[in-house]
């Protein structure tokens, strides 16, 4: 070693502090930073499958109708968007729909009513294989689910179209809600090829924000498109995807001040996020919910084409005692630190009008629910702590996906509550793929999972008896009276009906207790105080963004 | 010797395309008879169950793995490796997206372990069994012992959020296209430098220490005692004796290190948000992207024959006799 040594380190220390001034002098001001996890594949809706590439689309493409959280009822308002207005016939029988006259793509043509044909027809195209595909069941659509434009749509003007609904459908305007994509640009691509067009990564859009930059795998950029009807001065200038693959990276950069919002925070960094000045935290719970689901038929038998009962879960009294034994009240205040709620059904609080506010849940009681354990005819007879009936112990295995703490604290605690009343509980976990898969086939006997809810209230493909046309019934729940319910649903009735419909339901269910409905998840958002306007409801954080704006 | 060499280097080539074979098409029945269904995702529940089947029907999943492996050995012979289920775009292309960067980033770490943990070991071979020599062995083994994701963090929470002198995650700054040339270049190097500290640590403190020990062997033998009796100069006997005996050895660990470095960092890729081989393979596994997955596993195998194979080049050229030995 000699002099050369220490001369050179000097050099490096010296170029690294030049290097971090010279990043820090090119910082853009009046924009929004916002934090994901993952980068997108698409900017193209008819693709746009990850939750990141749905936010992302739908600021780039409008719809015709502009939806909003009304937190009064509990439901959504309609409002123009594409469509500056539109005419109901008396009968529902068809919709007649006026556009806006100054609403352009990003080449500069105009938004006509051909687009919004060919928006539904390539949607609901078998070939294109979009994620809306089998969407669209009030419209008339052949035998693939394709809609049948001829008879679906009339165009009287490039500005004018009437919709025409089939008479037994119920129409309103969300099943008109996908987003309207540019005919000129992409009806010269092959149905077949979309999916793989250079096209969905040179979006022509007609959102209040356009693409303007996308370094891959680092960070999206969208710019205010200064020829939208919804650009204002004031608004923010530029919004940026930053992707940071690791929470606590992106939990860092928010606290460093590099990103200005944040969803899917965790409950555990809450505290620290709220010392820091410059951020608010906020915290929605009712779009998602965690449950025990207990399978209600023999996953042996069902895998032989037959459906008995199964053997400890095929009973609601029971399914009732195991929701008494859980402490789920421990759960919610120990780990989740109440940010949260006891869930009592699958219809959410949010929905105010359809929410039966008659209904408490459950409370956690040992002796209600060993009493109703030993109505039913277990009992511990050889006093191995264990409950029998017919020889048989009650003894199971819960599985639940991999990588969540939550639920690995949840776990622990079922199995000690289960115990207690003699239950012998054994936990696994499971890689997601196949825990799908397992669920699908109804192969698990008990589980621990949760379910994204879709706004407005959907209950068939949870709860209908209908095994085969409802996959997602994954407990395999049969009530005829729930069934009828259902039904009535979908014939047209008045919203108040339809309220009193689904209070009736919650009823049931939560008298049948087909799963063990655990508790609300909250999504918890931080963002800059600097950022004005920001409405957060269950639709998310940032629909609506163009009209957000900066505090002076 | 070279008509000898040329018929060796076919017959290795040839034995590298049947490793590679082999390894895909291993792949391609495990991945298929794995749980998981990659079509899940696309069909909507309110699709009837006749056209759910039709959509799943339509990825040709279905259809027996013996007929699937036939069509795709067909379509890679005509250079089709298939489409990424989530990335809509060509297998090669997506993977050439990420290999690219890999590539760059493995190339630059392995320079900087083999340049350090060079420098490194010459430096400590001169002081000998002192004190400084027991603390850079010890402190090369806590260095090799430490998890990517431990250093990583460790490294992020002193230089990033308490010191403020490198960012957090990334490969560029957010203003990056509007900056000058130089600046571009200063911006990288700003964003690339504790990655490639997180990554190089480990590989630097095994180099050094396979370098060292061989060093300690060489130095033990009785022609280095007879070199040093003739009166030669340290700086020859090292230079022209010592280390090229010293260094064979590592080239092979070299080969395979560069091999792994070239397959992803994925500790490394995640923590500081770079877009590499490592998150593409896993990404695609969680997703079963069954085409991917095998064009990620594909490169990764191609490289690390390939890194192996030079290796061995380099070390027929340092030594001659080991022609045959190696080659077959």
């Amino acid at each position: 070693m000699n002099l050369k040594t220490p001369f050179s380190f000097l050099i490096i220390i010296i170029f690294i502090f030049f290097s971090a001034c010279d990043s820090q002098n090119h910082k853009t001001e009046n924009r929004v930073v916002i934090g994901i996890s993952a980068d997108v594949q698409t900017f193209n809706p008819l693709f746009a499958f990850s939750v990141d590439e749905g936010v992302i689309t739908e600021l780039l493409y409008l719809s015709l109708f502009d939806f909003r959280w009304n937190n009064e009822k509990g439901e959504l308002d309609s409002y123009p968007m594409l469509a500056e207005r539109w005419e109901w016939a008396p009968d529902s029988s068809h919709l007649k729909i006026f556009l806006r006259k100054d609403a352009f793509w990003t080449d500069g043509e105009q938004i006509t009513s051909a687009d919004v044909v060919f928006s539904f027809d390539v949607f609901s195209d078998p070939v294109v294989q979009s994620r809306m595909y089998g969407n669209f069941r009030n419209l008339y659509f052949d035998n693939e689910n394709h809609i049948n434009i001829k008879k679906t749509f009339t165009i009287i003007s490039p500005y004018e179209l009437q919709v025409n609904f089939p008479p037994s459908s119920i129409p309103s305007l969300d099943d008109l809600s996908s987003p309207v994509l540019p005919q000129h640009y992409l009806e010269k691509i092959n149905r077949e090829e979309l999916a793989t067009s250079e096209s969905n990564l040179n979006p022509v859009s007609n959102g209040a924000y356009k693409l303007t930059g996308w370094d891959k795998n680092q960070a999206i950029t969208l710019s205010a498109d200064t020829n939208s009807f919804l650009f204002k001065d004031g608004m923010i200038a530029q919004l940026v995807f930053k992707i940071i693959p690791d929470y606590t990276s992106r939990i860092l950069q928010l606290k460093k001040g590099e990103l200005d919002m944040l969803e899917l925070v965790k409950v555990e960094d809450v505290d620290e996020i709220k010392q820091v000045e410059d951020l608010r935290v906020t915290a929605l719970s009712g779009r998602e919910y965690d449950y025990i689901g207990w399978n209600n038929i023999d996953p042996v038998a069902y895998g032989k084409g037959k459906i008995i009962p199964n053997e400890l879960f095929g009973n609601s009294r029971i399914r009732k005692a195991l929701t008494f034994a859980v402490n789920r009240k421990e759960i919610l205040e120990e780990y989740l630190q109440n940010y949260g709620q006891l869930a009592v059904t699958s219809v959410s609080p949010i929905f105010k009008s359809a929410y039966n506010n008659d209904i408490k849940p459950y409370d956690f009681n040992v002796d209600k629910a060993k009493d109703i354990l030993t109505s039913e005819g277990w009992k511990d007879n050889n006093h191995d702590g264990v409950l029998e009936k017919d020889g048989n112990d009650f003894r199971f295995t819960l599985y639940y996906p991999a990588g969540n703490p939550l639920r690995d604290f949840a776990s622990t605690v079922i199995r000690n509550n289960l115990k207690a009343v003699g239950i012998e509980m054994d936990v696994q976990t499971m890689e997601l793929n196949t825990f799908i898969d397992n669920l699908v086939d109804k192969k698990m006997d008990a589980w621990m999972a949760a379910w994204y809810i879709p706004i407005p209230v959907d209950l068939k493909n949870y709860w209908y008896s209908d095994l085969e046309a409802t996959p997602r019934n994954f407990v395999s729940y049969q009530n005829k009276e729930v069934d009828k319910i259902i039904e009535r649903l979908e014939t047209k009735i008045s919203g108040e009906k339809r309220n009193e419909l689904i209070k009736k339901f919650q009823a049931i269910i939560h008298e049948d207790e087909p799963v063990t409905f655990l508790y609300w998840t909250p999504d918890i958002c931080a963002y800059n105080k600097k950022i004005k306007n920001i409405n957060i409801t269950p639709l998310g954080a940032i629909m609506h963004c163009w009209e957000w704006t900066f505090n002076q | 010797m070279r008509k000898e060499f040329g018929k060796t280097f076919i017959k290795r080539f040839l034995s590298s395309l049947l490793t590679l074979y082999l390894l895909v098409s291993f792949l391609f029945i495990i991945i298929r008879l794995s749980p998981g269904d990659p079509t899940n995702k696309y069909v909507s529940s309110q699709l009837s169950p006749d056209l759910a089947k039709k959509i799943s029907a339509s990825f040709k999943l279905n259809e027996p793995v013996s007929d699937q492996y036939v069509a795709f050995l067909v379509n890679v012979i005509q250079g089709d490796w298939g489409t990424s289920y989530n990335y809509h775009q060509p297998v090669l292309r997506v993977v050439w997206q990420y290999f690219s960067f890999t590539f760059v980033f493995a190339l630059l770490s392995f320079i900087i372990q083999l340049i350090f943990s060079f420098y490194l070991t010459i430096f400590i071979v001169n002081k000998r069994n002192r004190l400084l020599d027991k603390i850079v062995s010890d402190m090369s083994l806590i260095v090799y012992s430490i998890p990517a994701f431990v250093l990583g963090v460790t490294l992020i929470y002193i230089f990033s959020v308490n010191i403020d002198l490198f960012p957090i995650s990334g490969l560029r700054s957010l203003d990056f296209e509007g900056m000058s040339f130089t600046s571009k270049i200063f911006d990288q190097i700003h964003h690339i430098i504790l990655p490639l500290i997180t990554l190089s640590a480990a590989g630097i403190a095994l180099f050094y220490r396979y370098l060292k020990d061989n060093i300690d062997v060489v130095l033990n033998q009785t022609y280095i005692l007879h070199l040093k009796a003739s009166g030669f100069r340290n700086k020859i006997i090292m230079t022209k004796h010592i280390l090229p005996n010293a260094v064979r050895p590592l080239i092979s660990v070299a080969g395979i290190e560069l091999g792994i470095l070239l397959g992803g960092a994925l500790i490394t890729e995640v923590i500081f948000g770079l877009p590499g081989m490592g998150r593409l393979t896993i990404d695609s596994i969680l997703a079963r992207d069954y085409p991917l997955v095998i064009g990620c596993v594909f490169t990764s195998g191609a490289v690390m024959i390939a890194t192996n194979f030079i290796a061995d080049l380099i070390k027929i050229k340092i030594d001659k006799r080991l022609t045959v030995e190696l080659m077959n």
